[in-house]
């Protein structure tokens, strides 16, 4: 069996054993921080940061992280190349032949593509330290309606389910051979159906769960019960706290320093 | 209201149903009753309606999955026309194919919760039926871990306790065993059984009829939307077994044996043995001279194609899948690899098309190391069909998918290519579904299309199909080892994944059995049966006619060594 890229992985790390609201909230905390953020070297800190978490504290393993890195950087890379490209320059800082680069794209470029990289890595990291029931039940303790706290944890649950289904599909065409005359429309019609076969197969399936849970009462009643309870956590508590004054201090610092 | 304890549990009462915008219906007018704490066996090729049949029983359709429902199906006292899902939740529980896709949630313990959870029963009560169920499927030193780390055989025992913690007097269980491995299939029967004894009212459809037969109080036979024959097993069978097996219905191999020589006058039309035991009594004054078919016997193959040494290959350093190797396969052959789900069979596929590189050891295929082979060149030579053949499937019409195959190949002249594909689709008995879309063909016709796109054009010196029955009836796996078959006679090797050993048994000519990443056993399937301990390890069990004929030659019969399938064994009788 493969190994699961995007899915719940049991450790006994101080991030696993924090309650899963917690880390909802430190998510948050993240993300808003990289919206304060002025300048790109925050950024790299704070990423640099979630990366010393996630190998060190969460103790994923490299591998993992090599293997989910295109997802991680690939989006954020083609935000940060459209801004570079799209953003006006004026100060010049090299030039190579013709081309000159200028300081706000470069920069642009730079925020984008650490905002989006920061927001999948520490989504990344909630998903392998927590199980999602754990969420479920905590957004219910918060008061959500349980229908939509399942929503949530349903589409969590499924990551890996698709990604086993991507793989089966990558495989299965992989051996087909190519029939188209260009690489470009070859590859292009793949992932066509990559798409088509993961789509239609994925709906075929959840169609199939929504049934499956509803036969199993899933819905009966405005109100269910939680046959465990969330509690809060210290090392819930001590990450929301040491991320909020770590991210403070960096707004700070670029505010008076950069 | 809940019906009295002596009235039918279930009751269909004139029932017509039709799917949603379908003109023509996939029930018609059905009428049973199936008392409390009994077993019902529900058979019929595949598209008879059994599945309609237990959806209708849950309320699924008309409900959720719409259509037109005529009659009357009541179920524990409730009109299932009336009553929603959730409220039939209470008296029905219903165990899908593959259980995985029914989980909600990630840990054992808690999918089984589940269910109560949704029926706001109190804490107390979860946790005590959360016990039991775990009790009854034995997997209490399990239950904390995370589903996707089960077993294939766990994880049909949680589908079995998710269901069990509901509490429903109804189980309905559809294909529980389609993919398991012999043994964990056996367990699951015995499973079964324990829960009709506690009074259970179960409803099975299943193709391993083996365990069950015996045991079971009734049977429905399905063809083509309307019930053929219920009652007593043994009566259906009397009465309407030999339309079953034309009709592609897999039954146990005493049992047919039993109805094909009731047809030739050989057994008295009242002995039918359902099991081994009374086919062993049935058949105790029979004689046998040597089946006048090809034998099987070891054959001189053509030259090694596949050569693996101390083959080795891991996931990652802590998950290894194969350890260490060593196997040859010839042209010509028909081999199988067999063994209980996690033994290294997908990977070792994997391996032989390319998609995974040796970790360790060597691999040669064809006289070309596996490193030095690039996927695209490596699948003019040797061949996989998926599981799931839809996963390989690129166009929009079958004409398209076996088009592609040969410009895959370099045949690119449109008169050749449509001479060719029209050639293949008479082969394969498609030639009225040129036009239509691959994932809009009968599960029979998906695999045979699987096969043929990659072979046609040909070219291609090895097969490997993973799983060849699965999901198939009688009939469409003859069609497809007839296909298999004709390719073996060109030439081609064939390799079998496969947990199917009536299939291993009657066309393998070499078994090759794997149980964590090593190969315990590799020769004749005929041997292969004699030994227990590769057995015990491997998760098999040998099949019923397999058993049959051990019995035989215990009493002192004497039974040529070559038969191999039911049909055989009829053309020994003397």
């Amino acid at each position: 069996m493969s190994e699961q890229l995007l899915a719940y992985v049991e450790k006994t790390s101080p991030i696993h054993r924090a309650d899963a609201l917690s880390k909802l909230l430190w998510v948050v905390i993240v993300v808003v921080a990289t919206f304060q953020f002025q300048t790109t070297l925050p950024r790299v800190v704070l990423f640099f940061v979630l990366l010393f978490t996630a190998l060190v504290i969460a103790r994923v393993p490299l591998g993992t992280l090599w293997r989910v890195s295109p997802l991680i950087f690939g989006v954020a890379f083609l935000l940060g190349a459209f801004h570079y490209v799209v953003t006006k320059g004026i100060t010049p800082l090299y030039q190579f032949g013709s081309h000159v680069v200028y300081r706000e794209p470069l920069e642009a470029g730079g925020a984008y593509f650490f905002r989006l990289a920061i927001m999948v890595l520490a989504s990344f990291l909630l998903i392998w330290t927590t199980d999602t029931y754990q969420l479920m039940v905590g957004l219910a303790y918060l008061g959500l309606p349980y229908r939509y706290a399942f929503a949530i944890f349903m589409a969590l649950r499924y990551i890996p389910l698709i990604q086993r289904e991507v793989e089966a599909v990558r495989a299965a065409h992989a051996i087909r051979g190519k029939a188209a005359q260009s690489p470009l429309k070859h590859r292009f019609r793949l992932w066509q159906r990559y798409l088509f076969t993961v789509i239609v197969n994925g709906l075929r399936k959840a169609e199939n769960t929504a049934v499956a849970i509803e036969a199993r009462g899933f819905g009966a009643y405005p109100e269910r019960t939680y046959w465990k309870e969330f509690r809060w956590t210290r090392s819930g508590f001590l990450i929301i706290v040491s991320f909020t004054v770590f991210c403070v201090a960096l707004i700070v610092w670029e505010r008076v320093y950069l | 209201m809940a019906s009295s304890s002596s009235a039918p549990l279930v009751t269909f009462d004139q029932v017509t149903f039709y799917h949603f915008e379908r003109t023509r219906p996939a029930l018609s007018e059905i009428s049973f009753a199936l008392p409390r704490g009994s077993l019902t066996l529900l058979v019929g090729p595949s598209g008879c309606g059994k599945s309609t049949l237990c959806m209708l029983m849950t309320g699924i359709v008309p409900h959720l999955l719409g259509g037109v429902l005529k009659g009357r199906v009541l179920v524990d006292g409730k009109d299932v026309s009336q009553t929603s899902v959730k409220d039939l939740a209470l008296s029905v529980g219903l165990l899908f194919q593959d259980p995985e896709w029914m989980f909600a949630t990630l840990r054992v313990e808690d999918e089984i919760a589940f269910g109560p959870e949704n029926l706001k029963l109190p804490k107390e009560e979860i946790y005590q039926r959360v016990e039991d169920a775990l009790e009854t499927v034995h997997l209490t030193p399990f239950r904390h871990q995370l589903v996707w780390a089960l077993s294939g055989g766990q994880i049909q025992k949680l589908g079995f306790a998710s269901v069990l913690a509901m509490q429903p007097p109804l189980m309905i269980l559809d294909e529980p065993t389609a993919n398991l491995d012999p043994a964990t299939t056996h367990a699951v029967h015995e499973l079964i059984l324990h829960l009709r004894q506690q009074g259970k009212t179960i409803v099975l459809v299943s193709k391993d009829l083996d365990e069950f037969i015996a045991d079971a109080d009734n049977m429905i036979y399905l063809a083509e939307g309307k019930i053929i024959a219920q009652g007593e097993p043994r009566q259906v069978i009397r009465q309407s077994g030999l339309h079953m097996l034309q009709a592609g219905v897999w039954l146990p191999e005493p049992t047919e044996i039993g109805l094909c020589l009731q047809e030739k006058g050989r057994l008295p039309a009242e002995t039918l043995p359902l099991t081994v035991a009374e086919a062993k009594e049935a058949f105790s004054r029979l004689s046998f001279v040597s089946p006048k078919s090809e034998m099987v016997q070891p054959k001189d193959f053509g030259e090694a194609l596949i050569e693996a040494e101390n083959l080795q290959y891991a996931y990652t350093p802590k998950i290894p899948a194969l350890r260490g190797i060593s196997f040859t396969i010839r042209r010509g052959e028909i081999v199988a690899i067999i063994g209980q789900n996690g033994a290294g069979k997908s990977t070792l596929a994997k391996l032989l098309v390319g998609l995974l590189k040796p970790t360790g050891g060597s691999l040669h295929l064809f006289g070309k190391d596996a490193t030095r082979w690039k996927v695209a060149e490596l699948a003019n030579q040797i061949a996989l069909v998926f599981q799931n053949p839809e996963h390989q499937f690129l166009c929009d019409t079958v004409f398209e998918e076996l088009s592609y195959s040969l410009l895959a190949k370099g045949i690119t002249d449109p008169a050749e290519i449509q001479v060719r594909v029209v050639e293949t689709l008479r082969q394969l008995d498609l030639q009225d579904n040129a036009q239509t879309h691959p994932f809009a063909l009968s599960e029979g016709a998906k695999r045979r299309l699987g096969v043929a796109t990659m072979l046609v054009g040909g070219g291609t010196q090895a097969l490997i199909v993973d799983e060849p029955t699965y999901g198939q009836d009688r009939r469409m796996t003859e069609r497809l080892m007839k296909y298999i078959r004709q390719l073996r006679q060109e030439g081609i090797t064939v390799i079998m994944i496969t947990h199917d050993m009536r299939l291993v048994e009657a066309h393998i000519d070499r078994a090759i059995v794997m149980a964590e990443g090593r190969i315990l056993y590799d020769g004749a399937p005929q041997t292969l049966f004699t030994l227990e301990e590769v057995i015990r390890q491997a998760n098999l069990r040998p099949t019923a006619l397999n058993r049959l004929l051990t019995e035989l030659r215990r009493q002192g019969m004497i039974i040529p060594p070559n038969i191999n399938t039911v049909a055989k064994f009829i053309e020994a009788v003397q």
